[in-house]
């Protein structure tokens, strides 16, 4: 080495255990200690307020259509199709149930591929300026009204006349209607689940002569798994619960379909099922309604755990 | 540097006017070196002078950044890697990188050194096991992994992971070995295994080092680079690079006084 380090001169080194206190004075504002713990426990009575606010609808809902529902509530009523006058006074919900798994089968096949496409291609290959009008594009999408969907649904895909796929009220129409809802939702959640992978997967992957594609489906999809299926629950979650789509585009089936276009493609719905029952003058139906919307309550809970399941299946054997 | 003892050295990478600039900044200004076969290089540098930018030129990784842009030459084996006929992911396969993060994939430990060889149509699975275990043994890490190389590579300590990078990074048989501050995140014991691990290296590869650690880049270099805000200041020996600096800044820098 060329020369010695120099100590840092103005101040000398003192021995431990020399010296004494601290000399410098720290202003104490008892005043202002007082009042930020006043302000802490605001701020936590409000977060409990708030959720109590928040979440009574939830318990209120749950609590009132069993407490009228729960007559209805057996096996019969799941598994058996709605008969009697006015139609549905005798027999179940099978129509709605059956219905519902076509159209999300339907909507999924659509959404989850452009979904996860148009995400990864927002967070991985696109440019940074265009992805910037296409971000607040996609946000545009998810703020569209269910109801204008489903007028574009029965332009496009529904209408006998004039241009468009012709496919009748049904199944088909209904449930691609129902997906293109799904697709930005699915779309915000994977661009942000592979925007919280660190940049070095992808950076590692790529140093060793990976390309993109590669790095993509073997380090980043696995990677986003999470947010990936987080996505696709929301979307599922948020058709689910739709009707204004289905008016235009599939309406209503007592029956079971007889195909997914044309007459006899239409299927029953959940949803739709409800909204329907409770316009009937009929108590027994408002009370079917209730039971009905507790079937729907419990279909959404038993997608989230089959979901989440699969989400923690594929982590702990997959990656 | 002179040209007639440029003449003495097998030359491995040669870097010739390389100029880099991320949109109006300027950060690599008029770079001029050459790195011989199996040596160590290391590059100094206060951090923000360049020198991660300048070793991720050595492998295209600044392709994909946006508002890059890049002028001269940077000659491995011959040929230039801007040129156009060059083919990137048959270069990054022949130039192993190692970052500062230790950043294995959400893989087992195995695929993670499998990667390298599957991502190169490699499927032929006795030589794929044969060559994890190989560059495992080669990092110095087989025996603590032997028995658990199906478990995730996350479960491994910091230091076992950079070695598990280090032997990912060698799987695909490279002949030049990039690395970005390598033990900035290590403790001391695992900065002790891979420096060591890095001086057996350079019998198999030429090493090019990213550090800010003198003392460890005294330890391991056979040649020494200082960068300062772009600019290449000196390049020699490291015996003349630490002992008897050209430059003022660099001696400044070796001894500590920025």
């Amino acid at each position: 080495m060329i020369e010695e380090k120099k100590t840092v001169p103005d101040k000398p080194a003192s021995k431990a255990g020399e010296g004494g206190e601290n000399p410098e004075v720290f202003p104490v504002n008892r005043g202002y200690i007082r009042r930020k713990k006043f302000y802490n426990n605001l701020a936590i009575c409000f977060a409990v307020i708030a959720f109590i606010i928040g979440g009574f609808p939830v318990f209120h809902i749950i609590y009132k259509a069993f407490e009228v529902g729960s007559a209805y509530l057996n096996w019969n009523f799941v598994s058996t199709l709605p008969t009697g006058f006015p139609i549905g006074a005798r027999g179940g919900i099978l129509n709605a149930i059956v219905g519902d798994v076509y159209l999300i089968v339907i909507a999924s096949v659509l959404s989850i591929p452009l979904g996860i496409g148009s995400g990864l291609y927002l967070s991985l290959f696109g440019r940074k300026r265009s992805n910037y009008f296409l971000k607040l594009l996609n946000e545009l999408m998810i703020g569209i009204p269910s109801v204008v969907w489903g007028i574009v649904g029965f332009f496009v895909f529904s209408t006998a006349t004039g241009p468009g796929f012709h496919l009748g009220f049904s199944s088909l129409a209904g449930g691609l209607t129902l997906g293109f809802i799904m697709v930005p939702i699915i779309t915000l959640l994977t661009e942000q689940a592979v925007n919280q992978i660190p940049a070095s997967y992808i950076e590692g992957a790529l140093a060793m002569g990976a390309t993109k594609w590669q790095a993509t489906h073997s380090v980043i999809i696995k990677a986003a798994m999470g947010g990936i299926f987080t996505g696709i629950l929301l979307g599922v979650m948020n058709i689910i619960g739709q009707t204004a789509p289905l008016l235009f585009t599939n309406y209503y089936n007592t029956g079971m379909p007889t195909g997914v276009t044309g007459p006899g493609g239409a299927v029953g719905d959940l949803a739709m099922l409800i909204f329907i029952y409770i316009h009937e003058p009929s108590k027994i139906l408002h009370y079917k309604a209730e039971a009905a919307s507790i079937v729907l309550l419990a279909f959404i809970l038993a997608l989230d755990l089959g979901l989440r399941l699969i989400n923690y299946l594929t982590k702990r054997f997959l990656l | 540097m002179a040209e007639e003892k440029k003449k003495d050295y097998e030359i491995k990478v040669d870097v010739k006017n390389l100029n880099f600039y991320y949109g109006k900044q300027h950060l690599l200004k008029n770079v001029n070196l050459f790195f011989k076969k199996n040596s160590v290089c290391t590059l100094l540098g206060p951090s923000g002078c360049g020198k991660s930018t300048f070793l991720r030129t050595l492998n295209r990784m600044n392709d994909y950044t946006e508002g890059a842009r890049l002028t001269g030459e940077v000659i491995i084996d011959g040929q230039n890697i801007y040129g156009k006929s060059v083919d990137v992911v048959e270069l990054r396969r022949n130039i192993g990188m190692v970052f500062q993060n230790p950043n294995p994939f959400p893989k087992s430990i195995f695929e993670n050194v499998a990667f390298g060889l599957r991502i190169h149509g490699i499927k032929n699975k006795e030589f794929i096991v044969e060559r994890v275990e190989k560059c495992l043994k080669y990092a110095g890490l087989y025996d603590e992994v032997k028995d658990k190389l199906a478990k995730p590579a996350f479960s491994l300590s910091g230091g076992q992971q950079q070695r598990l990078c280090i032997a990912r990074a060698i799987a695909t048989n490279p002949s030049i070995l990039l690395m970005d501050e390598p033990t900035a995140y290590l403790d001391p014991v695992s900065t002790s295994i891979i420096l060591d691990l890095i001086t057996t290296f350079k019998k198999y590869y030429t090493i090019i080092i990213v550090s800010h650690n003198i003392q460890q880049a005294g330890r391991i270099s056979d040649y020494s680079g200082f960068f300062l805000d772009g600019e290449l200041i000196e390049f020699d020996e490291a015996g003349n690079f630490f002992l008897r600096p050209k430059d003022k800044r660099t001696e400044n820098f070796i001894t500590s006084r920025y």
